[in-house]
């Protein structure tokens, strides 16, 4: 062995804490057997953004020299083991420093694992996942997806389940007892341990074969360089709207070409029409001008900069008409007020379908509500 | 003077127009009610607007290489100089109109800052601008109560027992951010006298907002509004509560909305019925405990948030604007 990498996708500011809490364990695991590592954020990542993907790293050798090629770095060039600490990502990630979309599973190497936490089945994950030409396998440990914020942390174990695993899919790294001893210098509790035992005896890993997975070609685009840039480093403002779909009537904007924000959204809001009463304030509230005006006066929220926030269901004063769905259902960007318009019954039976199925389901959180909210979401968890 | 442009003031929300001059596809956070403030302040300006922003969240999360959201001009400017930026940009376009350079025509200048760049850094600029009443231009701070796009440092603008990047409570020290909030308006409004035009506002009430950006605009000569920003990612709050928590910073009487225009005080939505006695102020307890940012505060820190509010409502001159009373017999 050389040098072992790990990077950990996650979303800004909701999971920077556990992404920290992982590389770093790894770190500490990897001193328990004699090895040097380092853990590290990619510097175009912060300031982190609520929800904008952004990365952390960690790098384990066998000697500093080794480990010296693998620093300064802007990101590894390659990894053992992608953690993706939501399955929503798996559809493709764009941090705020860079442009298009970048495959999850881009910098994992040939033959490695990518971990996610996630409730769905891996044949799901792979289908949203980018098809390439190596294989890698794919590793779930079975979780509601962990958000918090900034300042309070919800210890859901994800941390340790997480890093339990990883010791069984990537044996080279740290032995499980090495990560064991590393938890307990960190002063994590015995439940966590268990947890990271727990986690090592019971996941499984499902290989990949080349050329299976999502054949969408991930958007990109190109930037000019500061020889191509015009005098006195002038951008081009975007252009003004106009009606709906280039008609007479409603509104739409025109927007940014260049960063879609979409891949910032882990859940999205479905409506329906028929009960909206036209009040404006979805349209009006949103903080990023997602909602196209229809000539019919209703509110079409845009699927490629809608980012999530949950604001519009927050703001709607009609019982269910918005509804914020979990992204993992859908596999595409398409309007819905299109949908709606061309057939209304399917559109309706496909929105009940998608709102029942979020409604029973368990809550998809979004971080703080109130002062011991996170202790009364662990106690329904119970033991998974 | 230049001229100002006709803006009349908007009836009622589904006439807010519909046209946007700040689109999609910028780098802010989940639910950023800073964004929000962009996107409704130049919708009420209109395509007539030059925009200055000075170093912030609305700067770096917003034109990040080679890419903007922005449909109006907009520049850049360094952290404290949202002022200088405003007096010179409005002093150029009279000039230039002056010496038959440009077409005679009213645009609108506006210049923005957040807390840090306006409430700390940029006043001295700020209250410079105020004095020049030859030129007509709007400064807005967009107060999201620290430094959030660099992670969350306290600023002059912080509230009291915040937990930030600065002032993370401990074990021994629960309590680190120990100063109250800054009184930015009012200290603008009472220092500088010809100045026509300071409010107060948030974009939770969207019409409120776009209303008092028109008629800071309007008025004539250099003009100031402060606007209460919940922010998601310092605030430490799930992103949908954006809004509510801007409404419930108002009805806890915490923050103030108003507008003094031409010397008078007008107390304006929520604020107003609680000083007409119509409604009660709601609990701080209602705000703080939303947030986890107050998350470590104890029953005892709450009750002393509640007091210092309650004494800005019971105790000042003017409630929630002016601090101190004349002294009997002076």
């Amino acid at each position: 062995m050389a040098t072992v990498a790990v990077e950990v996708v996650y979303r800004g500011i909701y999971q920077k804490t556990l992404a920290r809490n992982i590389v770093r364990s790894i770190v500490f695991a990897a001193r328990k057997e004699g090895k040097i590592g380092t853990a590290f954020g990619r510097y175009g990542d912060s300031p982190e953004r609520n929800g904008i993907p952004a990365k952390q790293f960690a790098i384990v050798a066998d000697s500093p020299e080794e480990l010296e090629e693998n620093l300064a770095v802007y990101q590894a060039q390659e990894v053992d083991v992608t953690i993706n600490v939501d399955d929503t990502m798996c559809k493709g990630i764009e941090s705020w420093a860079w442009y298009g979309l970048e495959p999850i599973n881009k910098l994992t190497k040939s033959g490695g694992t990518i971990i996610v936490t996630s409730r769905q089945q891996a044949d799901a994950l792979v289908e949203d996942i980018h098809q390439r030409s190596e294989p890698y396998n794919l590793a779930i440990v079975p979780a509601t997806v962990s958000f918090s914020g900034l300042w309070v942390y919800k210890d859901d174990h994800t941390d340790a389940r997480l890093l339990g695993a990883l010791c069984k899919v990537c044996p080279q790294l740290v032995s499980l007892e090495s990560m064991v001893a590393a938890l307990r210098e960190q002063g994590m509790n015995e439940l966590k341990v268990v947890s990271a035992q727990k986690s090592y005896d019971r996941i499984t890993q499902r290989p990949v074969e080349p050329g299976e997975g999502s054949t969408e070609i991930p958007f990109s685009f190109e930037l000019p360089g500061w020889k191509k840039m015009e005098e006195g480093l002038v951008i081009r403002g975007i252009a003004q709207g106009g009606g709906f779909r280039g008609g007479e009537l409603g509104y739409e904007p025109v927007r940014n070409e260049t960063f879609k924000k979409w891949s910032t959204r882990s859940m999205r809001p479905v409506v329906n029409f028929e009960t909206c009463i036209k009040c404006t304030l979805c349209w009006l509230q949103c903080p990023d001008t997602c909602f196209d005006v229809t000539p019919d006066g209703l509110y079409d929220a845009n699927m490629e900069s809608c980012c999530g926030c949950g604001v519009c269901d927050a703001v709607c004063p009609v019982p269910n008409c918005i509804t914020m769905v979990n992204e993992a259902e859908f596999n595409d960007n398409n309007s819905q007020w299109e949908a709606w318009q061309k057939d209304p019954a399917s559109y309706k039976q496909w929105m009940t379908t998608l709102t029942e199925k979020q409604n029973a389901g368990e809550e998809r959180s979004h971080g703080f509500h109130h002062v011991g909210g996170y202790a009364e979401q662990i106690a329904k968890m119970g033991d998974s | 003077m230049t001229s100002v442009q006709d803006l009349p003031q908007i009836r009622g929300v589904k006439n807010i127009p519909v046209e946007e001059f700040f689109t999609s596809g910028h780098r802010t956070c989940q639910g950023c009610e800073s964004a929000l403030v962009m996107r409704l302040m130049v919708k009420a300006a209109g395509q007539r607007t030059i925009v200055l922003g000075s170093t912030g969240c609305m700067y770096v999360a917003n034109t990040t290489y080679y890419s903007t959201p922005w449909v109006v001009p907009w520049m850049h400017t360094q952290l404290g100089s949202a002022g200088s930026a405003a007096t010179g940009t409005a002093a150029a376009l009279s000039s230039m109109m002056r010496k038959g350079k440009m077409k005679q025509e009213p645009i609108n200048v506006i210049a923005f800052c957040g807390d840090g760049g306006g409430v700390d850094m940029g006043l001295s600029a700020i209250s410079a601008a105020l004095q020049h009443e030859e030129y007509n231009l709007c400064i807005i701070c967009y107060d999201n109560e620290s430094y959030a796009n660099t992670d969350i440092q306290v600023s002059g603008s912080s509230p009291w027992g915040a937990n930030s990047t600065f002032s993370p409570p401990g074990k021994l020290h629960r309590i680190m951010n120990k100063r109250w909030k800054k009184n930015m308006a009012p200290m603008l409004a009472t220092g500088h006298p010809d100045c026509k035009y300071v409010a107060t506002t948030c974009a939770s009430y969207g019409l409120d907002f776009t209303n008092k950006i028109r008629r800071a605009l309007t008025i004539g000569g250099p003009t100031f509004v402060h606007c209460f920003d919940p922010c998601p990612k310092g605030w430490d709050y799930d992103p949908k509560y954006s809004h509510e928590l801007g409404m419930l910073g108002v009805e806890t009487g915490i923050w103030v909305m108003y507008e003094i225009a031409n010397n008078e005080l007008i107390l304006n939505g929520a604020s107003r019925a609680i000083a007409k006695g119509i409604r009660q102020r709601k609990p701080v307890e209602e705000y703080l405990t939303r947030q986890g940012r107050f998350a470590h505060m104890t029953k005892e820190d709450i009750e002393y948030f509640q007091s210092k509010v309650d004494d800005s409502w019971e105790k000042w001159w003017i409630p929630g604007l002016v601090p101190f009373g004349m002294k009997e017999d002076a």
